[in-house]
């Protein structure tokens, strides 16, 4: 199949460099004075207590004690500059504060011991394992239940963490029956805040592959995931968009669970948003809904995703323009009905200006765009894509410096040129390609380092523009071909 | 490791020139304000700084921030990002966090003011060349030499207008001390005829540029304190100077002889005499403290005629060869071995110094100094004499300061007065570009600190004027003539 899976790039967390505004510290060595953590927040002054302190009272059986130690060990670890996540591991008493978890009868006990191991869990996968294997999966999942909500909620971040660590923990969880208990926390009653962190959680049991979620888990969340999908709060969205988006990229009988929900039109909805952090990953999920089957694109196109894709072709953000031309390339991979959905919802003119000044990575999936098309057109449609003015911006990039792309655009043109035969109309498109300055482009590419890229290059010119007389130059005027070919005010009846 | 001399200090030297980590610069430089991040930086940039130059650089917490304080928000950054896959929960709630968003942004703005402060003038510390002179001093290798052009470092700034009259003051009885020391032998004939040595002098000379070796006439005329005093300009002026000529007992024709030449009698006690007459004539200020340099046979220069004849050398307009070229020949000329290089500068800076004052001439006579409101404006056309000499930046700026000493002699309008200058000239008629410098406002208590380098960056970024903004003065700057227009008014509308 033509269509291309999004290859694994990892999105640029780029922050706004805010230039002016903050100033990169150079080699600056300036020594800030280490935070006194302290136990109560009136006695500012209060010297926390010492690592063997804290191990004393722990491992002790002072309950007052044991609650200020845990307390303490908690204010160290989320503080923000460093937490000392290594030294607390290495103190050993991460069982022990698994044990906190199950005391039902120190309530304040439970959740200090509940926020320090999840801020522990929250490093590297070093630092996750060792809170795992402290015997905390079992004991986090019973807190799930617990009447004190801003327990459970804490169990949830602390199971989020442990999840998102990778595949083995999150299957771990899932076998450990998370999901019932996790799910049962969703109501309308929810308050917003938790809301959110269940829903970041749930998408973590979505993610990773290698392998995929088990299915009856996928099957599951997928529910509740509708339903938050349908929520208010920007965040809950957002997120449950990023599951959503985990989903469907994959096999397309995941990709048909999905489907089957019935979540398409809201998510075609939500590329409609002007928050980009919802229209990303709806952005996401309907692409990859779209390299699954010709009837999984049927149904992501008659929920309305072509009618949203040209405003995103056009949107400020490189990424979202690369993404939605990428979803169009593979919708254009189908069938010629829907190449001809294509042209009805209005897409060739975005698509133009995209190929002439998106950005570079969009205009890359631009290209992809009009290869597909003129794999699967029909000639009509072929000629109705020339019609709309892609051939300029199209030649122009055969000066990308990026070889595949070069080479993309010319089996392009390649094929243009058998529909051209076809029509007996090949020193027409010849005379337009050279009106486009494409031929000196062209020639230009015999020379280059590339292999295929030359040898194309030569193919297309020894074929087409081999020197002999261009003896059909009268223009044709008044003839009633089938096919009208104008472009750019020229008249070329193929 | 690279030594920048006089340049650098107030550019981020990180940033414009993204060096390696393993690169160390050492910075001498007058140049003020000094980048932030060349102050702050600890291990890349030493910057070599007199002690008691208050350098007022603000506070570093007040500019810095720890960019890892900014983590916690990239969760709710809008740029599309994906959901962290673990997150920590920090010790805040919701609000303190909102509190912690909101001090952060208050934080900011006050810090793009305290910038702002910071940046907005630019002015010049100690001279380099003292600067310098005080490290050999320090190391004990400190010569004679090395202190005779740590004066002309300093005297430099004088001419150039770029200290106020406390701080050359007070750097120059710095110098005397040192010039006693060095020269405190009594005055052997041996050490006064000898070829191979040098003795400088402290002088409390007249301030009249070249004076000795020219005629003092010319130097009178050509001097822009005196040509101001006595709007020489104007068909007054002229009588004027007759007048003072006269009350000093100067017949003219001796005056217009070469100084050397002129009868000794009339030579002693000149320097008592002239002042005497000048305050009579509203020249309170015609004499100067500074210094002088005694070599060989016959020769004896003024530090300012060292600094008028390398600066004529540096600027010559008459090209032989590469742009260094310039530069090597002007730093030659302050080799005592060299005379032949400095006795051609001599002769280039009073073509110079003759230049400027037709040029101010004109300039007032043709009311070519305008108002534009918040500033002075005067704009030298193509064609017009000797304009070429003014394409080069500090024969541009010695022009624009006499020309403004002028002008406010010139105008009765009390306002006008007050104002900066804005002067432009022709840089490159093929290439269709012009030079523009600001200069601060003629004023007794001038402080010397000049707006212009940051004025000049806004209207250029503001009008997308094509623009070369990288002089070691920032007051300088080269436009593409058609830009001139909408640069102007953009100036204009800032700094009103």
């Amino acid at each position: 199949s033509l269509r291309r899976q999004r290859v694994e790039v990892s999105i640029e967390l780029r922050k706004a460099k805010k230039d002016e505004q903050i100033l990169k510290r150079r080699n600056i060595s300036i020594h800030v004075k280490e935070e006194n953590p302290s136990l109560g927040q009136d006695r500012a002054y209060e010297v926390s207590p010492s690592l063997e302190e804290i191990v004393e009272a722990v491992n002790g059986d002072d309950a007052e004690l044991q609650l200020l130690a845990t307390q303490a060990t908690r204010r160290l670890l989320s503080r923000h500059k460093d937490p000392p996540i290594n030294q607390i591991i290495e103190l050993g008493i991460i069982p022990r504060m698994v044990e906190f978890l199950g005391r039902a009868d120190n309530t304040a006990l439970q959740f200090e011991a509940a926020w320090a191991l999840t801020n522990i869990a929250s490093g590297t996968s070093v630092h996750t394992r060792a809170v795992v294997e402290g015997g905390a999966i079992p004991a986090f999942i019973s807190l799930l239940s617990s009447p004190h909500m801003h327990i459970s909620e804490q169990s949830v971040w602390a199971l989020g963490n442990i999840a998102g660590d990778g595949p083995l923990y999150r299957d771990a969880l899932i076998a450990r029956d998370v999901i019932p208990p996790l799910l049962a926390l969703v109501s309308p009653a929810t308050p917003v805040g938790f809301l959110r962190n269940i829903t970041w959680t749930l998408s973590n049991l979505c993610r990773n592959k290698n392998p995929c979620p088990p299915l009856d888990a996928v099957k599951k969340i997928l529910p509740v995931l509708i339903f938050l999908v349908h929520h208010e709060d920007k965040e809950v969205v957002s997120d449950s968009c990023w599951a959503v988006s985990y989903l469907t990229d994959s096999s397309n009988d995941r990709i048909q669970i999905v489907v089957d929900t019935g979540i398409l039109p809201r998510l075609v909805e939500l590329m409609g948003s002007p928050d980009v952090n919802v229209v990303t990953p709806a952005l996401r999920a309907v692409g990859n809904v779209v390299t699954g089957t010709d009837e999984q694109t049927q149904e992501a196109i008659d929920a309305g995703v072509l009618t949203v894709l040209p405003r995103l072709l056009r949107h400020t953000k490189p990424v979202i323009q690369k993404e939605a031309a990428w979803t169009l390339s593979n919708i254009a991979a189908g069938p010629c009905q829907q190449i001809q959905q294509i042209i009805t919802c209005g897409l060739l003119p975005p698509l133009v200006e995209l190929l002439s000044k998106g950005d570079f990575k969009a205009q890359k999936e631009a290209v992809w765009v009009v290869a597909n098309f003129m794999t699967g057109g029909t000639v009509d449609q072929v000629v109705e894509l020339v019609r709309s003015g892609v051939l300029k911006p199209l030649l122009n990039l055969l000066l990308a410096k990026d070889s595949k792309t070069i080479l993309t655009i010319l089996e392009t043109i390649s094929k243009l040129f058998l529909a051209a035969e076809k029509l007996g109309e090949t020193e027409k498109l010849c005379l337009l390609v050279e009106e486009l300055d494409g031929l000196e482009k062209i020639e230009g590419l015999q020379n280059h380092e590339n292999d295929m890229v030359y040898r194309a290059a030569l193919d297309i010119i020894e074929k087409y523009f081999s020197g002999e007389e261009n003896t059909d130059l009268e223009p044709q005027t008044g003839q009633d071909g089938l096919y009208d070919f104008s472009v750019e005010k020229q008249d070329f009846n193929f | 490791y690279f030594v920048l001399i006089n340049c650098g200090a107030n550019v981020d030297l990180l940033e414009i020139l993204q060096p390696e980590e393993d690169t160390f610069f050492f910075v001498c430089d007058s140049h003020r304000p000094i980048n932030v991040v060349n102050v702050y930086n600890d291990t890349q940039i030493k910057l070599l700084v007199k002690q008691d130059d208050d350098l007022d650089v603000p506070a570093y917490d007040d500019i810095f921030r720890d960019e890892e304080d900014e983590e916690e928000d990239s969760e709710n950054e809008s740029d599309g990002s994906e959901p962290l896959e673990k997150r920590r929960r920090f010790e805040e709630e919701v609000i303190e966090r909102t509190m912690k968003r909101r001090q952060r942004r208050e934080w900011e703005a006050r810090r793009r003011e305290i910038l702002f402060d910071y940046e907005q003038y630019e002015y010049h510390g100690t001279s380099s060349a003292m600067v310098m002179f005080d490290l050999a001093w320090m190391m004990s290798k400190d010569l004679n030499d090395m202190l005779w052009w740590a004066i002309v470092g300093l005297t430099d700034q004088w001419v150039q207008d770029k200290i106020t009259q406390m701080k050359y003051v007070t750097d120059i009885g710095i110098l005397q001390r040192h010039v006693s020391r060095h020269n405190h032998r009594n005055e052997d004939e041996e050490n006064s005829l000898s070829i191979d040595c040098m003795r400088i002098a402290f002088e409390y000379d007249l301030r009249l540029a070249l004076y000795q070796h020219w005629s003092l006439y010319e130097s009178l005329c050509n001097t822009s304190y005196t040509s101001a005093s006595l709007k020489l300009w104007s068909v007054q002026g002229q009588k004027r100077l007759q007048e003072f000529l006269a009350d000093m007992g100067l017949p003219l024709k001796q005056v217009k002889q070469k100084f050397n030449s002129m009868d000794m009698s009339l030579k002693e006690n000149l320097r008592e005499m002239i002042e005497e007459s000048a305050n009579k004539f509203g020249m309170k200020d015609l004499r100067v403290q500074t210094f002088s340099i005694h070599f060989g046979f016959k020769n004896k220069f003024s530090a300012s005629d060292i600094v008028y004849a390398t600066t004529s050398l540096m600027e010559n307009i008459e090209k032989e060869g590469p742009e260094t070229t310039n530069f090597i020949k002007a730093l030659d000329s302050l080799s005592r071995s060299n005379l032949d290089k400095l006795h051609q500068g001599l002769d280039l800076a009073k073509k110079q110094l003759r230049a400027i004052q037709q040029t101010v001439a004109s300039c007032i006579c043709t009311n070519l100094v305008i108002s534009q409101g918040p500033f002075l404006y005067c704009s030298l056309m193509e064609g017009t004499p000797d304009v070429k000499l003014f394409s080069k930046p500090v024969s541009l700026c010695l022009l624009s300061k006499y020309l403004l000493k002028s002008f406010v002699c010139s105008t009765k309008n009390k306002r006008c007065k007050l104002l900066p200058l804005v002067m432009a000239a022709p840089r490159d008629v093929e290439q269709g570009t012009v030079i523009m410098v600001g200069i601060p406002p003629e004023t007794e208590s001038s402080d010397k600190k000049n707006f212009f380098g940051r004025a000049f960056e806004k209207a250029a970024e503001s009008t997308n004027s094509r623009t070369l903004h990288n002089h070691f003065e920032l007051s300088v700057i080269e436009l593409k003539t058609e830009d001139r227009s909408k640069f102007l008014d953009a100036l204009i509308s800032l700094l009103s």
